[in-house]
């Protein structure tokens, strides 16, 4: 079982890594926007994990395009390079901004990182000489001259990455520690969990992913603006694609956002005009009636499919 | 609806300092404090249903600003289609909004309440996404606006001129203020509501009906905000997304004035409101008056939680 489980993952990597070699540029930059959304989910996901709602995704993904932008166009830094700044840019950011917050819970942080992801908006758009201004600024060239091939293989590589990354977190004693600030923080704490070591260093991973994300997709486009860098779309669709997929796990995220990337990719050439919709009705009816998403209806049936054949429930 | 008494010293500090800080602003900036006084009036009329919401559902609605939009956009339509005045049609807007809580409540609302704070944001969350969206698909994202031609009434003092329709927002948000203190201090139902912010276990044991309680105010507080959506169509435009940024204000005032105050509601209000007219009133920094709120938002919220409560 365990055997095929990791043949199943390595065509899945190998199937990902060709898939530029049988597409056409069309579903290959739709396939480019699941993986970015995946990578996204899935750091937002990584934080959920610690019992921390975070609003910021698209605050520290915002800052990571307008860092990886910049520091190409004023200092002439390489395109991939800079991606790596934007991921630093974000992580320092979280650094410093994780001392105050991460004291608070629940309602009050989710509204903070909501907040602070404001704040970013504000600064980008009224810094006019260093950022542009609500027009942004522009490149001269995209990364790879816009080829689409290995704006895919970029962007293919980062959401491995952020799996290896999402699954590090699942296996090691850090899973351990952060599943234990998430159900019950005073029994973790007299344990000695550290918790706010912890949750300060999932909060400058997560957000330095989110910075890499973000100046990748910066340098695919050569442009940033604040409406585009800090798009409320890059914090609901994530959220909406972690949802519906199965949240705390790393492959409830990867199997919603292919699903709903796909689907909203199909609703958006049906209804120009707000086929965001689906996103908000899926988050809804998840809420509402499916709590554990796609990958908890799979595991049930599975369960039901074993037990039922085998006749023996207790075998795992 | 709790903690009351621990923060009564904000009852005081604020409309002094908001006393202190209009005098001041006053001499140098007069626009300033007028348009801050008509903005922080309409800011204050939103948040007050958001905090009693918070305060006795113990609910954040992050749909609270979508369903200014939803309000404005129905009594956009109503104009359009029977030429009723906006102010008017706050008689059709408020009821009907009233209605909609009741029954977003009673589909959505309600099954979360007992669920993780998580499934509660999250469902409110998608709730504003479902809005913002449907208003899209619907009317588009051109802005709309109606001409009433009081809408542009202005006066004159001393050689400035400005606006005084918006003074209704402070008559909205007093009145409101007046008859949410009068419901909940004086009525049966509203002392009941009270009980239920203050102790929703207890309230229960002693039989009152809780659910029914929080169906109430949750309707109730959609339905104020129908209120503000009729004043507003008058003298802004409106487009899908122009009630969100409603949503964090409002919860800033709220976090600002304590829960259970709504009176320090109304004097947050009004020093962000000003605060805000103060920064754009500086030439060449009007875009930074936004931060005025995110930044007080964060800076209330940090620091209360070194204090160790909240709000």
């Amino acid at each position: 079982m365990k055997k095929l489980g990791i043949l199943l993952i390595l065509a899945a990597v190998v199937l990902g890594f060709l898939f530029p070699l049988y597409t056409g540029p069309y579903p290959l930059h739709v396939m480019t926007t699941v993986l970015t959304y995946m990578a996204l989910g899935l750091s937002w996901d990584m934080m959920l994990r610690t019992g921390q709602l975070s609003f910021g995704t698209a605050g520290f993904f915002g800052l990571g395009s307008y860092a990886a932008l910049l520091t190409t166009l004023y200092l002439g830094l390489n395109p991939l390079a800079s991606i790596f700044v934007g991921g630093i840019f974000s992580a320092i950011v979280a650094f410093g901004l994780g001392y105050a917050i991460l004291r608070l819970r629940e309602i009050y942080f989710a509204i903070t990182t909501l907040a602070l992801a404001g704040v970013f908006t504000v600064v980008a758009r009224n810094l006019h000489d260093f950022t542009g201004g609500p027009e942004g600024k522009i490149l001269p060239s995209a990364i790879f001259n816009g080829d689409p091939t290995k704006v895919y293989w970029l962007t293919f590589l980062i959401a491995l990455g952020t799996i290896l990354v999402s699954e590090i977190f699942q296996r090691t004693r850090i899973r351990f520690a952060i599943t234990a600030i998430r159900n019950d923080e005073i029994t973790a704490k007299s344990s000695g969990v550290d918790i706010f070591k912890y949750l300060l260093f999932v909060f400058v991973i997560t957000s330095a992913i989110q910075g890499v994300v973000g100046g990748a997709y910066a340098q695919q486009y050569g442009f940033v603006s604040p409406e585009s860098a800090f798009s409320t779309n890059f914090l609901l669709l994530p959220i909406a694609m972690c949802l519906a997929g199965g949240i705390y796990s790393t492959l409830g995220p990867v199997i919603g956002s292919v699903i709903l990337g796909v689907l909203s990719e199909y609703l958006k050439l049906r209804f120009p005009y707000g086929h965001l919709i689906v996103y908000g009705v899926i988050i809804v009816a998840i809420v509402l009636f499916m709590p554990h998403g796609i990958l908890g209806i799979l595991k049930k049936m599975v369960q039901k499919a074993r037990t039922g054949v085998g006749g023996n429930g207790n075998e795992k | 609806m709790a903690e009351t008494k621990t923060h009564g010293h904000h009852r005081f500090i604020l409309p002094l300092l908001a006393i202190v800080a209009l005098i001041l602003i006053f001499i140098f900036k007069p626009y300033a404090v007028i348009y801050g006084i008509q903005r922080g009036s309409l800011y204050a009329l939103i948040a007050m249903p958001l905090a009693l919401t918070l305060g006795i559902v113990g609910i954040l609605n992050l749909a609270h600003g979508d369903f200014l939009t939803l309000g404005a956009y129905i009594a956009y339509w109503i104009f359009n289609s029977t030429g009723l005045d906006p102010l008017l049609s706050i008689f059709i807007v408020a009821p009907l909004l009233f209605a909609v809580g009741a029954g977003l409540y009673k589909i959505t609302v309600s099954k979360v309440l007992k669920a993780p704070l998580l499934n509660q944001l999250l469902l409110t969350f998608g709730i504003a996404m479902i809005l913002e969206e449907a208003i899209n698909l619907i009317w588009t994202s051109r802005p709309r606006n109606v001409y009433v031609d009081y809408a542009s009434a202005s006066a004159s003092i001393g050689g400035f001129r400005f606006g005084t329709y918006e003074f209704s927002y402070l008559l909205a948000a007093v009145g409101v203020l007046v008859l949410l203190r009068l419901f909940l201090k004086r009525t049966r139902l509203g002392k009941a509501a009270f009980a239920v912010g203050q102790n929703p276990r207890g309230a229960k044991i002693v039989g009152i009906n809780v659910e029914m309680i929080y169906l109430l105010i949750f309707s109730i507080s959609v339905g104020i905000v129908g209120i503000a959506a009729g004043l507003v169509l008058p003298r802004m435009s409106i487009f899908p997304l122009f009630g969100s940024p409603f949503t964090l204000k409002s919860f800033c005032l709220a976090a600002m004035a304590g829960l259970g105050n709504l009176t320090g509601i109304l004097w947050s209000g009004l020093v962000l409101g000003i605060g805000e007219a103060l920064v754009q009133s500086f030439e060449g920094y009007s875009g930074w008056s936004d931060i005025v709120f995110f930044g007080v938002l964060i800076a209330v919220i940090t620091i209360r939680s070194y204090r160790g409560s909240y709000v």
